[in-house]
């Protein structure tokens, strides 16, 4: 059975729509701005017209059952209902544009922006192409002394990160909710499994105010933690990062 | 042969249907172990005493196993040993308010059960030979609140407060030599269990073990209350839950309504109470400079209007005890030294057009900030209003808040402060202050200090940028332009049917 032209061409544009709005929510994690949306859906609502009415044909096909909606008698009831339904939902859109709208901005932000090519901390200078994690060698080598360093980076997170990031680094840490955006998950296959320990290692050490723009600094709650910590006390709360959620670093061999 | 095994697998299942005494006995202390040495020693402890590496960054402290004593527990006041389900259910939904986690979304019950097998080991407990007497529960009505409510104020109220909020008028501390705060019951998601009748009920007739928190049901008491009594205290708690104190997630903006005439400047002012309240997680300084680890504040509330001239801004926090330099009364409760209760609000000098804005953190060389502060000034002085303006951190500098039309005025009442500062919404230094603009949404943040709780300089609470909106009076039009819409479609939708029938009838 073939569906009629203009229930298709409806089709496509609902479609379209609630792929916007899944994308949004479900992929970026984020609402889609409703200014962008409605900016997208007119270039489909506009892309559908022209194709399905490319030919005069499909245009007849098209415009066939509004006309009869119209002109044919037996349609009356649907006529009626369609006549009070469209004016109402113009009344309607209107009325929620010109509403003034008291929600707040939505703020779009990039989670994991690019690193630099290299940073300054600790009074020297790092390539954050090369930077490897000096402690990571032992998990091979010297599982008793990986355990031990483990346990010590350990202590660090309890003493300073599990407030937001969570005592199960689940991101749920008592005063999570007091901060916008809310602090990483750890525990979430989207985060450290995706990154380098350099890549770490440049996050915790410059915090919130060393990411660039499109990653909004001014907003991020994160220490600025080469202000408290030492170098080796990051690269150890990096090895229990990734020791406690069972993760593994990407690696560059992987990358 | 197929009869037998068939007999023995319906009587093992008799045996499991059994009830059990003791849950624990499902628990593998063994396995318990395993999980207590991966999850919990970072604040309980290797060998359980309550003093991993985070026990001296947290309060309220975590629980030290080896004492035996369980806070929250369904066993008589004179039963040491908690239920396994008390542990069980401690474990698995946490502690709200304190650094407990739940933990029922990453470990399995059975996990769960073998860490309660595990814990029990540290202080050797037996299992508990009485249960705690529920009564009959008497069911919540006016009467039965009112009832409560006289019982409470003699009772609870030397610790709790006249209003309930937890007001101090002396200095608690538990067996361990640390700071309490008695639990503020107009916000119940500040309950280490829950403010559900039947919880109350049962930490009145138990108290709170190794806390200043007594048993009621004590016959040996002055103070016990009948199990009747208990129940109406219960439901008079329940009555005290405040719900324009409920921090919610999608609260992100303080609405200012345009009123005419005359703004409210006093904080008393019953027309605060008309405008819409935003309230908003306070959260210690954990980020910059020197740290502070252990609040006892832990939200603030704002409201605000404006006219043609002025903003005039609400902020209200509990606060447990006034605090003054020079005030014997607040030495006597102050964990050391005395500073002023303070509060302050910071905004962009300049409203971002896009979506950049200021550091949090006090701003940045790029994004100047303005603070109005305001503190309750040394006692028997005049209360201290401050304009400052920063850059970062340790960048501030204090300009004349007179000039600028900032004023601040304070009023403690029963466990709450309420500050109302006002400000002509444009000043005559366009590059150093803030000058508010009718519906452009503006950031805020806001901080507090407890001076009895030894906050003062960067050790304080804070929030994050929220915003600030001056509210646009919505104007008729509104309506009427939706109106004229649908009626010009109706018009259209009557002009087509016309000509459809013309087409026709020729
Ligand atoms: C980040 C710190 C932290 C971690 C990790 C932690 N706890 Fe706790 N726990 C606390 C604190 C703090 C308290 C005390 C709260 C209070 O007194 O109000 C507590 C209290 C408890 C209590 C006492 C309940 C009562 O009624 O007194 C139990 C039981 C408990 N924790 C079990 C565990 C177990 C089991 C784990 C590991 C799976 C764990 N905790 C991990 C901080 C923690
Ligand atoms: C001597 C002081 C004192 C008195 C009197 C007192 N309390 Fe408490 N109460 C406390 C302290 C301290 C705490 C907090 C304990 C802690 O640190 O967890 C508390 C906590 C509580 C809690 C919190 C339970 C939870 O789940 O968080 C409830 C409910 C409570 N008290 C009810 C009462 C009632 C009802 C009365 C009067 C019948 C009363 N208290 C009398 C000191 C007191």
């Amino acid at each position: 059975m073939k569906l009629p032209k203009l229930l298709q061409a409806v089709l496509v544009v609902v479609a379209v729509y609630i792929a916007f709005k899944l994308v949004f929510s479900v992929g970026l994690q984020q609402p889609i701005p409703s200014s962008l949306l409605t900016m997208y859906m007119f270039f489909v609502v506009v892309a559908t017209l022209l194709v399905t009415t490319a030919t005069e044909e499909s245009a007849k096909e098209m415009s066939g059952p509004i006309k009869a909606l119209v002109e044919d008698p037996s349609k009356k009831t649907i006529r009626n209902i369609v006549f009070v339904l469209v004016p109402l939902l113009a009344g309607w859109m209107t009325y929620s544009n010109l509403r003034p709208s008291f929600e707040a901005p939505v703020e779009l932000r990039t989670i994991h922006p690019a690193p630099p090519g290299s940073m300054k901390a600790f009074g020297k200078s790092y390539d954050l192409a090369k930077l490897e994690n000096p402690f990571r060698k032992y998990q091979k080598e010297d599982p008793e002394k990986f355990k031990a360093l483990v346990k010590e980076g350990g202590a660090v997170y309890y003493k300073n990160c599990h407030y937001c990031h969570g005592d199960k680094l689940d991101g749920q840490g008592q005063y999570a909710q007091g901060f916008n955006p809310l602090p990483l998950n750890f525990q979430d296959i989207g985060t450290i499994a995706q990154l380098q320990e350099s890549f770490l290692f440049w996050r915790i050490a410059t915090g919130g105010p060393g990411l660039p723009k499109e990653a909004t600094p001014w907003l991020s709650a994160m220490p600025v933690w080469k202000d408290f910590l030492t170098e080796d006390e990051i690269w150890k709360v990096i090895l229990f990062l990734y020791d406690y959620t069972g993760q593994a670093p990407r690696s560059w061999a992987a990358h | 042969m197929k009869m037998r095994t068939k007999l023995v697998s319906m009587l093992s299942i008799a045996v499991f249907a059994a009830p059990l005494t003791s849950y624990s006995a499902q628990g593998n202390a063994e396995n318990g172990k395993k999980i207590y040495d991966k999850r919990c020693v970072w604040c309980h402890g290797e060998e359980g005493a309550g003093d991993g590496p985070a026990a001296e960054r947290v309060n309220p402290a975590p629980r030290d196993f080896t004492s035996g004593m369980y806070k929250i527990k369904t066993t008589p006041f004179d039963e040491v040993s908690p239920k396994d389900e008390d542990i069980f259910r401690m474990i698995s939904d946490g502690m709200p308010d304190s650094s407990m986690p739940p933990w029922k979304d990453m470990l399995s019950e059975q996990e769960r059960w073998d860490l309660v097998a595990y814990l029990k080991k540290f202080a050797g407990l037996e299992n508990p030979k009485k249960e705690l007497d529920f009564s009959k529960q008497v069911k919540t009505s006016a009467e039965s609140i009112e009832r409560g409510k006289k019982l409470f104020l003699d009772r609870c109220a030397e610790c709790h407060g006249e209003t309930g909020k937890g007001v101090s008028i002396k200095k608690l501390k538990d067996d361990l030599g640390f700071r309490t705060w008695p639990r503020n019951f107009t916000k119940p998601w500040t309950f280490r269990a829950s403010n559900d009748p039947k919880d109350i009920f049962a930490r009145m007739s138990v108290g709170i073990p190794g806390t200043q928190m007594p048993s009621f049901a004590d016959p040996s008491s002055k103070k016990k209350l009948s199990d009747e009594e208990r129940w109406d205290v219960a439901n008079y708690v329940v009555s005290l839950a405040d719900s324009t104190k409920e921090v919610r997630a999608e609260n992100t903006v303080v609405k200012a309504s345009r009123i005419e005439g005359e703004l409210p400047s006093e904080p008393g002012d019953p027309k605060w109470m008309e405008a819409e309240p935003s309230t908003f997680l306070l959260v210690p300084q954990i980020i910059g400079q020197e740290r502070f680890f252990t609040p006892s504040n832990n939200s603030i509330t704002s409201r605000a209007y404006y006219n043609d001239k002025d903003i005039s801004i609400l902020i209200e926090w509990d606060d447990r005890t006034a605090s003054a330099p020079g005030d014997p009364k607040a030495a006597e409760i102050a964990e050391g030294e005395v500073s002023a209760d303070a509060v302050a609000v910071q905004f962009p000098v300049t409203i971002p057009l896009e979506m950049e804005k200021p550091y949090f953190g006090h701003g940045d060389a790029a994004w100047p900030i303005n603070i109005w502060y305001w503190n309750t000034g040394e006692a028997g002085a005049s209360q201290v209003t401050k304009l400052l303006n920063a850059t970062g951190f340790a960048k501030k500098d204090e300009r004349d808040a007179a000039k600028a039309g900032l004023v601040t005025k304070g009023v403690y009442d029963k466990g709450t402060w309420r500050v109302v500062m006002k400000r002509p919404l444009v000043t005559g230094e366009k590059d150093k202050d803030i000058q508010f603009v009718e519906g452009r949404f503006t950031p805020i943040a806001f901080a507090a200090w407890d001076g009895t709780n030894g906050e003062k300089g960067s050790k304080h609470t804070m929030t994050t940028w929220y915003w600030i909106l001056l509210k646009p009076k919505v104007g008729m039009s509104v309506y009427f332009i939706p109106l004229i819409v649908a009626g010009l479609v109706v018009g259209a939708e009557l002009l087509w049917l016309a000509s459809a029938r013309k087409k026709k009838s020729s």
